[in-house]
């Protein structure tokens, strides 16, 4: 499912016009950015968790040159699905 | 910071950004994360500009362990939902790090991060200043020593990502000039007894490597870098009797004396008893068969042979 499907089915399910919910989709990730940002995290039952954390710094050695790289700390947006979710997959 | 923001929070938020009443920011958002879990089961992905994608991916059977019995079990294969940020919200969550980038570590300053380490457990106040100084190592490197550090990195690296490990080598060198500095005026007048001591510590480390008696061609590059931040170090420290380069310049002709170990002997001792300098240890341990355990834990009673030492 793309982009252009999303929005349509989220604007038929909105009773909105594809312009007010492309807007909303959009103020909606950037509120969620914001608080991102922040440190805190997105929980949303029956969804997940959406949240930032932070990768340590490493050393990672390329197999075949054998040279070893150190790779910086870095933040990552991370998400991890909800039990409900899950226990639906199977 | 590190709250948990639940759905009616984030429908508040939204309200007031988007402009639209409580109600239907709830619903929109409660709507937003329906179809996206909805259509990941059914459809196996879901994108979503300026958020990411949501994708089923396949997990493999594989092998794992019982940590409390040890027993061997397979972990069936099943499916799980990635995600994977879109690259310019990746970017800009990463902001903070943004600076930081992949670095190739050399050997050399491999060797230099071992100095580090060993200076630190000399002091270690000094482990936040190391932090602090590779952080802003950009506004506090000296010139000067920016082009003595290129011209060591010249050979190995061009590419613009060096500069980071110039920093980082620069970093080096002025913490470990700091501390001669700091420690100058303490030592005073036993200078050159506590140089002697600094040089002792470090050198063990690269020294085991080296005392095999093997001609010159032997050495790997790896060993000669060593030797070269080594005795560079040592003049730093204004302490060049016998660099660390003297010591494979001899070889082992036989037994000179046998020394018996009493209180307070160490391998340095001796070597500084027997040939009046005390990096030569390394060729006693050979010449003994000395394990790099046993270096500092020599018992008392314990008879040592001295090598006869010529030069190659």
């Amino acid at each position: 499912m793309n982009n252009k499907q999303f929005l349509t089915e989220l604007s038929g399910k909105c009773q909105m016009s594809a312009e007010q919910v492309a807007g909303q989709v959009q103020a909606l990730i950037g509120v969620m950015e914001n608080l991102w940002q922040n440190g805190d995290s997105v929980s949303l039952s029956g969804f997940g968790v959406l949240e930032v954390k932070k990768k340590n710094e490493r050393v990672s050695v390329n197999p075949t040159t054998g040279v070893r790289m150190l790779v910086p700390p870095k933040l990552v947006l991370t998400y991890k699905p909800s039990s409900i979710l899950k226990d639906k997959l199977k | 910071m590190d709250n948990k923001i639940n759905l009616s929070q984030l429908a508040d938020l939204l309200a007031q950004a988007g402009g639209m009443s409580k109600a239907a920011s709830e619903q929109f958002v409660k709507n937003f994360f329906d179809i996206i879990s909805q259509n990941v089961l059914t459809e196996g992905i879901v994108k979503v500009k300026g958020l990411g994608t949501f994708k089923l991916i396949q997990m493999e059977d594989r092998e794992s362990v019982n940590v409390n019995s040890g027993e061997r079990f397979t972990i069936e294969g099943h499916q799980k939902i990635s995600f994977i940020p879109d690259a310019d919200l990746k970017e800009r969550i990463n902001k903070p790090f943004a600076a930081f980038e992949t670095v190739e570590i050399t050997e050399e300053q491999a060797a230099s991060l071992g100095e580090m380490n060993q200076e630190t457990s000399n002091d270690k106040s000094l482990t936040t200043k190391i932090t602090d100084s590779m952080e802003k190592g950009k506004e506090t490197e000296p010139k000067k020593e920016l082009k003595e550090s290129k011209k060591e990195n010249a050979q190995k690296c061009d590419s613009g990502k060096c500069k980071k490990a110039i920093i980082w080598s620069v970093a080096g060198v002025l913490v470990l000039a700091l501390l001669i500095i700091l420690l100058w005026p303490v030592i005073g007048g036993k200078a050159l007894k506590k140089a002697d001591k600094d040089a002792k510590e470090k050198a063990p480390a690269p020294a085991v490597v080296k005392p095999e008696p093997k001609p010159a061609a032997a050495p790997a590059p790896k060993k000669e870098e060593a030797k070269f931040t080594l005795t560079k170090a040592d003049q730093e420290k204004a302490l060049p009797l016998f660099t660390a380069a003297d010591t494979v310049n001899y070889k082992i002709v036989g037994t000179m004396t046998t020394h018996t170990m009493v209180k307070g002997d160490m391998l340095t001792t001796i070597a500084l008893k027997y040939y009046g300098t005390k990096k030569l240890w390394p060729y006693i341990a050979k010449y003994n068969g000395l394990k790099p355990r046993q270096f500092k834990r020599m018992p008392v009673g314990y008879k040592v042979k001295v090598p006869k030492l010529a030069n190659k």
